[in-house]
């Protein structure tokens, strides 16, 4: 079968407080609140850039492993829409910031980077009653000017997984470099998609990452079975119906689009000194893959739990403050599985699920004290998690802490084996039968209040011991 | 008979002069002359008469300023806060800024009074102030009203010249859109280095060349106009940062270079020519030294050159208009882009649609590499050869319009290429970003005729004080 051939080119939002261009800034909540003459492009205003969304987009490519271009500069992409301030975008053509760069999958395939740069969102287009039915649209211009980084791939992607593995990857680079923020910033993908020996097909607008394996899933299906058909594939850009889950033919493409780019008149050459970059260099964060290398030489973790706990910047900071507090390897454990699979199962950020470190260290602590079991605790954190209640509240209201020491656990076993006279003869016949009918009496002494796994522990003992 | 500039503001300080009083009477002037010459597009009566009486309880405070009372006029394409400015065009009726111009907030806090916005070529695309927008009239030259008061700063110089008033102008040259208007007018029109003067808030024509310079009725005014005005301004990223200061020297022994391919060009009027040797003469006697020089590249590139960077660079400053935000609106019909075709079409005139047009076919993939880009590199060529000339000169000399100010009728023969040619003397020193300065050197049939003078970048010391020593000989 022919190999399918993917390339993307990812746009998505930088995190600076300011616009692109000006000083408005890019978090408001009244549509047109956070406006000036420069991002509204009115007569007269000039465009002045914003060192900050260069710093980002830079060190974007340094994550990316791109050379810097040491000298770039801006361009006028010119198109006629109502949403273009100007009607014309400032974006980067001939010279970007960065070329070159490579993205390792874990199979340590590379996908090579095409290049970087940094261009202006438009304004958002609101249409009240639907794109198709709205007689008319209004425009929001407080998206007018935030800054995008566009990332453009070379098409070393195989496979609609691939790219969501890319992707993953690209999203978590960003966010270690405090550039995006997962569940806020916005991510916005076209993919040329192909299999190999036919034409290329492009779509457009993909947005959200998990859309983006969803749509070219959808397009590498379609492709194939127009190939097997012995049809022809059009080369067209299609668009994305997120709610259907299918792509449809927006345009054939009999020519490229004609923007008549022009070098940004209003706006110098940026020189990228060695000054520069080398204060950038020093700024940048531990990555990734840098970080999962520490965790297992530090806390002594597997290398599969380190690169879990690392894939997500948020998670991998989570864990190493209970690290703190708590023996690594438990907290790996716990993290990994109870606390990344309450996220996943409720398709929740951890920012959005509102976990805080020093309550699951408490419950961490509870669970090595003995005082809460691991079944109740994983209750107690899917409890914090959807009714943000906050663990031991939880446990304590609910009765489940166990109060009891060893040595009540002890006596309590004592007690039970003192009341069965014949049980260490049963025992000799048919251990097991005997091991859960006493623990089962202990915990009923107990009234349920023991963890299961020290009353075994003691009931085991005991009996042993009284078998001699 | 009507005092310089640094003398008014000395009456006005001593307060033998009273703002009020001055203001409304230049505005009285203003409104009367525009009635026959078109020199404003705007005349703010209520805002300057406002700005009078606020000015006056600012003084009885105790505020002063190197302006003082000075009256103004701003060309059409610089911004001034609350007051319409359109640039010339139909399609900015009704945009009134919601900022100053950086050169506008600097004169007002000099104490300037803003009198109007004064009339010129749409977004600045003429040579005679003919180009004006749908629905403008053209504004007339001074000493005779058939004629063509230059353009594209036309307004500006027009009424320079015709005012009896103390009154400067802050103009704009994009190609010689101040020296040409200066040299038919009779004034003297200062074009800074671009970049000395922060273009923020300038309606864009072609932003790589765009400068804000001066016009006054003699060097002095327009010095002082122009050293007000310069500066770094972080709001206009191509605004240089580390400037010499401005100021007059005592250096009279200069040596001017006088490029060949202009004085001998075929365009040149005979009796210009004339005058401009007379000239050359006078001042040669007075301790200049001139050479003849060759400029190969800039007499046969430079046209070309600045028409496709220029227009370039319009089509997409122009882009933004399209009845959307401000200025004019048309009833909503259709889609977007027929909305937005229907306001360009009905409101940009005749030469703006040209230059789009020629704009947008320069930078179309296919032809963006043998028009655009190609230019982009003539630039760099071009500005060389002038860094050569001035390795051994301090300035270039010639006269500044190959000709007198043209009748109307004649103008209207030119083909769109003939009247593109008409920028040769002035567009080289505009492409190549250097300063110059046009002064009035004589009359022929009462018609005034302008010198200019170029100097290398960031040298208008050299070159103003030069234009005040041979002023004192003409």
């Amino acid at each position: 079968m022919n190999k399918v051939v993917i390339g993307l080119e990812v746009h998505t939002q930088l995190n600076t407080n300011s616009k692109l261009f000006c000083s408005c800034s890019t978090k408001s909540d009244l549509p047109n609140s956070s406006v000036c003459e420069v991002c509204l492009g009115f007569p007269g205003s000039k465009p002045k850039i914003n060192k900050k969304a260069l710093d980002y987009g830079l060190k974007v490519a340094l994550a990316l492993n791109c050379e810097i271009n040491k000298e770039f500069y801006f361009s006028r992409k010119t198109y006629f829409y109502p949403d273009l301030a100007k009607n014309f975008q400032i974006t980067q053509y001939e010279v970007p910031l960065g070329k070159n760069g490579i993205v390792f999958l874990d199979s340590g395939k590379k996908v090579r980077i095409r290049r970087i740069h940094l261009e202006e969102d438009p304004a958002s287009l609101v249409h009240s009653a639907g794109i198709s039915t709205s007689s008319y649209c209004l425009i929001d211009y407080n998206r007018s000017g935030i800054p995008l980084v566009e990332i453009v791939t070379e098409p070393d992607i195989n496979s609609p997984s691939e790219a969501r593995e890319f992707l993953n990857k690209l999203i978590t680079i960003l966010e270690y470099l405090g550039v995006f923020v997962v569940g806020e910033s916005v991510l916005k993908c076209d993919a040329n998609i192909s299999i190999e020996g036919y034409e290329r097909v492009e779509i457009k607008n993909i947005n959200g990452f998990k859309n983006v394996e969803v749509a070219l899933t959808y397009e590498e299906k379609r492709q194939r079975e127009l190939i097997s058909k012995g049809e022809k594939i059009s080369r067209e850009t299609r668009g994305f119906d997120d709610k259907e889950k299918i792509t449809y033919s927006m345009r054939t493409k009999e020519t490229e689009e004609d923007y008549g780019y022009i070098a940004e008149p209003d706006l110098p050459i940026i020189e990228v000194s060695e000054d520069w970059l080398k204060e950038l260099k020093r700024e940048m964060p531990e990555l990734p893959e840098q970080k999962a290398k520490r965790f297992v030489e530090q806390y002594k973790i597997t290398n599969y739990d380190a690169k879990v706990l690392c894939s997500n910047y948020s998670i991998s900071l989570l864990y190493e403050d209970i690290c703190k507090e708590v023996e690594p390897t438990f907290a790996a454990k716990f993290v990994t599985r109870e606390i990344m699979g309450v996220l996943n199962y409720n398709d929740l950020t951890l920012k959005q699920s509102g976990i805080e470190a020093k309550e699951i260290i408490e419950l961490l602590r509870l669970v090595n004290e003995n005082r809460v079991s691991e079944k109740n605790a994983k209750q107690a954190l899917i409890r914090y998690v959807l009714d943000k209640i906050k663990p031991r509240e939880f446990l304590a209201k609910e009765n489940l802490l166990i109060d009891k020491s060893e040595e009540d656990i002890y006596n309590a076993v004592k007690i039970v084996l003192a009341n069965h006279k014949n049980i260490f003869e049963d025992y000799k016949q048919k251990p097991d039968k005997v091991i859960n009918f006493v623990v089962g009496q202990t915990m009923r002494h107990l009234r349920g209040k023991a963890e299961p796994r020290i009353v075994q522990k003691l009931v085991r003992e005991l009996l042993e011991k009284g078998k001699m | 008979m009507i005092l310089q500039l640094s003398d008014f503001v000395n009456q006005v300080k001593a307060g033998q002069i009273s703002i009020s009083e001055n203001t409304y009477s230049i505005i009285e002037e203003a409104k009367k002359v525009n009635k026959k010459y078109n020199y404003f597009t705007t005349i703010c009566e209520d805002f300057a008469l406002a700005e009078a009486e606020r000015l006056e309880r600012e003084v009885r405070k105790g505020f002063s300023g190197l302006l003082l009372g000075v009256p103004v006029s701003i060309k059409d394409c610089i911004c001034v806060k609350g007051v319409e400015s359109k640039a010339g065009s139909k399609i900015l009726e009704g945009y009134k800024p919601n900022f100053d111009a950086t050169v506008v907030a600097k004169v007002r806090a000099e104490g300037a009074i803003i009198i109007g916005k004064t009339s010129q070529d749409e977004f600045g695309f003429g040579t005679f102030g003919k180009n004006v927008g749908v629905d403008f009239e053209i504004p007339k030259n001074p000493f005779d009203e058939s004629r063509s008061c230059g353009g594209s700063s036309s307004g500006s110089a027009g009424f320079t010249a015709i005012s009896k008033h103390t009154h400067v102008s802050i103009a704009e040259s994009t190609g010689g859109s101040i020296a040409c208007p200066s040299s038919f007018c009779g004034i003297v029109g200062i074009t800074p280095t671009y970049g000395r003067v922060s273009r923020f808030g300038l309606i864009d024509y072609a932003c790589s060349l765009d400068k804000i310079g001066s016009m006054g009725k003699n060097v002095n005014d327009a010095f002082l106009l122009q050293k007000i005005i310069s500066g770094y301004d972080e709001r206009d990223s191509t605004s240089i940062r580390d400037q010499p200061d401005i100021s007059i020297l005592k250096r009279k022994n200069y040596e001017i270079a006088i490029p060949k391919e202009l004085v001998e060009s075929d365009l040149a009027d005979k009796k210009v020519l004339d005058i401009f040797w007379n000239c050359i003469h006078k001042m040669e006697s007075e301790g200049f030294s001139y050479k003849e020089v060759s400029l190969p590249l800039n007499s046969k590139y430079s046209i070309p050159t600045y028409y496709l960077i220029a227009v370039s660079e319009a089509s997409t400053n122009l882009a933004k208009f399209c009845g959307l935000r401000y200025g004019k609106h048309e009833v909503l019909k259709g889609y977007f882009d027929d909305y937005f075709s229907d306001v360009r079409s009905n409101n940009l005139g005749k030469e703006a649609k040209r230059r789009i047009i020629l704009g947008t076919f320069a930078r179309m993939s296919g032809f963006r590499d043998a028009f655009y880009l190609r230019a982009m590199k003539a630039r760099t060529l071009l500005i060389d050869e002038y860094k050569r000339i001035f390795s051994k000169f301090d300035f270039v000399v010639h006269p500044t319009m190959p000709i007198l100010p043209p009748k109307f009728e004649d103008i209207s023969k030119f083909t769109p290429v003939q009247d593109y040619f008409m920028d040769l003397f002035t567009v080289p020193a505009n492409l190549s970003g250097l300063p110059h300065i046009s002064l009035n050197m004589g009359f022929v049939n009462n018609l005034p005729c302008g010198i200019m003078l170029t100097a290398d970048f960031l040298r208008e010391s050299e070159l103003i004080s030069a234009a005040s020593f041979l002023e004192g000989l003409l």
